[in-house]
């Protein structure tokens, strides 16, 4: 398996300098219409370790360190107060979809003031918004917006027993009541999809204020809602000083589709089965690094069914806590180093063998670092320890992954 | 034929040599001593004309920037129609090393000002930063490779360059920031002004070829001859 990632490894290495010295790809976004119509493109392609104990897969079930992405961007300018924003992503060479689509309307041309309608950027953390493998040092997630945690919002357990023995099966996962099929539990907050709906906003000075209403929640932004509630989130961002950001973002939604919860407690409940989600980060960044903290602190309120005989009651809301710290060192001009440090703790739960977190608490230090072949072409490496604490699944993992980012 | 004669032949052909090498050394030394006087005698001229850009290059976009919560900031437009013109062979004494001085690229509105900026070897560009948040001013050229990492408003860095060649210099942070040096091993250049006009002072007499340059576009070499103290004209047309 190592000389097949060393092969691999070094087919990158050999196509990378050959374009490299090419120097023929296009570096701009294509523009046209004298500038009205902008097109960009991203696109990675990274290989890395079989990943038995799935740390790094997605929500669309593909390994992050084993994936080829697409993402073609457009914006078109209809005069000062109206731009229509696009994106169109595919991943290993899956179904394209529509990641984003939006109209933003700035009515007044001197304010700092916009809204944006459709399937909107996320408002919720500093991550979501860079998941772009040209503005991710390395090529691993952070856990909050990656891991696949045993909650689901179509398929929820009769009891906490049910759910504790769950733990670390987020990758594949179905509970008693709702869909029964097996499917992807959900992260904190879904770097992969984002949320439909209104989004508000504003800068006055050093201060951003961003509020939005949506169909999902941050762990799972929607097209089209699957219960009868709306989320408001919100985001305040203070920059004091040239490079320093602090950023907070409160979220809260119904989170449980209504067939989960008329499955579980019948109906006229689904809107009370809500996420909750609360996050804090900061970045300062100066001379050649870069500094990343975040924290998220997420609560899911599942419906509290009538437990099975001999199994105890999920009593109380799961909840989960994530920090993440990044750097990022700039050795030479086309070389940098960087690290993170992820941790993913859940809340304890009484079943009927003893108390634990309901999932499996997760560790995560990655360490690599990226060789700018050209400006817009990017070899990035990395080595990745995951520790999961418990569970049905492989309790540590040594992941070795190449990606090569192309942009324009 | 005897030892005798064998050594008088011998005596001859060393003074033959003798004799060539004194020729040789006298007429080097005459030609080095004669050459200042000659260059001295001759008056500097000048090549004058205007570049004409058909077609401006289009500027750079920003990318659509869809993960954006708000629209961007108004940035300055960078003047893309400003060319330098310049000699692709020197006058020989025109590769001396200078001290080159200073000049200057401001970073401002997110855009570097000016565009493009020419420059003997020797040159210190100050970079400094005009706006209220930061840039990151860097080259991957392989002419001078830098990169100046990240400050604030009003401070400034320095890059010395030493070799010839074309830099081409971006922000790290935003994209659609970027700018050209041209960097020279003469002093035979000059940047076209707001009309195109250019003018390039204190060529030596002689045949030399010329290239107007836009944009990462070079014309073709034009030959032109500069005549003694006087001034030659030449137009390009580029795209």
């Amino acid at each position: 398996m190592i000389c097949r990632i060393a092969r691999l490894t070094a087919g990158l290495l050999v196509c990378a300098a050959r374009l490299g010295m090419a120097q023929t790809l296009p570096s701009e976004p294509i523009a046209l219409a004298g500038g009205r119509v902008t097109v960009s493109g991203d696109v990675s392609v990274g290989y890395g370790s079989a990943d038995p104990g799935f740390f790094n897969y997605t929500d669309y079930e593909h390994s992050a360190l084993r994936l080829f992405r697409v993402d073609v961007a457009a914006a078109v300018k209809a005069g000062p107060h109206f731009t229509l924003l696009g994106e169109i992503r595919s991943e290993n060479l899956d179904t394209v979809r529509p990641y984003a689509l939006y109209l933003r309307i700035r009515p007044w041309t001197n304010r700092d003031f916009d809204i944006q309608v459709g399937r909107v950027p996320p408002t919720f953390g500093a991550f979501a918004r860079r998941t772009y493998a040209n503005d991710n040092p390395l090529i691993g997630y952070p856990l909050a917006y990656q891991y696949l945690t045993t909650i689901r919002p179509d398929s929820v357990p009769a009891s906490g027993d049910e759910l504790l023995a769950k733990r670390s099966t987020g990758w594949f996962v179905r509970y008693v009541y709702g869909d029964q099929t097996f499917s992807t539990g959900v992260p904190l907050v879904s770097a992969f999809r984002w949320d439909t709906g209104v989004q508000a906003h504003a800068t006055i000075g050093v201060l951003s204020v961003t509020g939005a209403v949506t169909a999902g929640t941050v762990s799972n932004p929607l097209f089209s809602d699957d219960n009868r509630g709306r989320q408001l989130v919100g985001r305040v961002e203070l920059r004091p000083v040239a490079g320093l950001i602090l950023g907070s973002s409160l979220a809260r939604g119904p989170f449980v589709s209504t067939a989960a919860a008329h499955a579980a407690v019948g109906d006229g409940h689904d809107s009370e089965f809500t996420q909750t989600a609360w996050g804090g980060d900061a970045e300062y960044s100066r001379d050649h690094y870069l500094l990343r903290l975040e924290t998220i602190v997420s609560r899911w309120r599942l419906p509290m069914a009538v437990p099975p005989p001999n199994q105890r009651a999920l009593e109380t809301p799961p909840r989960a806590v994530s920090t993440s710290a990044e750097g990022r060192y700039k050795l030479r001009p086309d070389f940098y180093v960087a690290a993170r440090y992820d941790y993913l703790g859940f809340s304890e739960l009484t079943g009927t063998t003893g108390t634990l977190p309901w999932d499996a608490p997760v560790t995560r230090i990655e360490i690599g670092g990226g060789y700018s072949i050209q400006r817009n072409l990017l070899l990035k490496g990395s080595i990745q320890h995951d520790d999961r604490n418990g569970g049905r699944l492989l309790m540590d993992a040594r992941l070795v992954a190449a990606q090569l980012v192309f942009w324009f | 034929m005897t030892r005798t004669q064998r050594a008088r032949r011998s005596q001859r052909g060393g003074a033959v040599s003798t004799l060539i090498g004194i020729l040789a050394f006298v007429s080097f030394v005459s030609l080095v001593l004669t050459q200042p006087s000659k260059l001295a005698a001759a008056r500097p001229g000048s090549i004058r004309g205007r570049v004409e850009i058909r077609r401006a290059a289009a500027q750079v976009e920003r990318r659509p920037g869809v993960a954006d919560l708000g629209t961007p900031a108004a940035r300055d437009v960078p003047d893309l129609l400003r060319s330098v013109v310049y000699l692709e062979s020197a006058p020989r004494g025109a590769f001396e090393t200078s001290d080159g001085g200073h000049a200057v690229m401001d970073q401002r509105n997110e855009t570097f000002v000016p565009h493009v900026l020419a420059i003997s070897t020797g040159t210190t560009v100050d970079f400094p930063n005009s706006d209220k948040f930061y840039h990151n001013v860097f080259s991957l050229s392989k002419t001078r490779p830098f990169d100046l990492g990240r400050y604030a408003a009003g401070n400034s860095r320095p890059v010395r360059f030493d070799r010839a060649g074309i830099v081409r210099v971006f922000c790290d942070i935003h994209s659609h920031m970027n700018a050209y040096i041209l960097v020279f091993s003469h002093p035979f250049f000059a940047m076209t002004d707001s009309q195109g006009r250019y003018r390039i002072e204190n060529v030596p007499p002689g045949t030399y070829g010329v290239i107007a340059w836009n944009e990462g576009t070079p014309s073709e070499t034009r030959p032109i001859t500069v005549p003694d103290g006087g001034i030659a004209e030449l137009d390009f047309t580029l795209r």
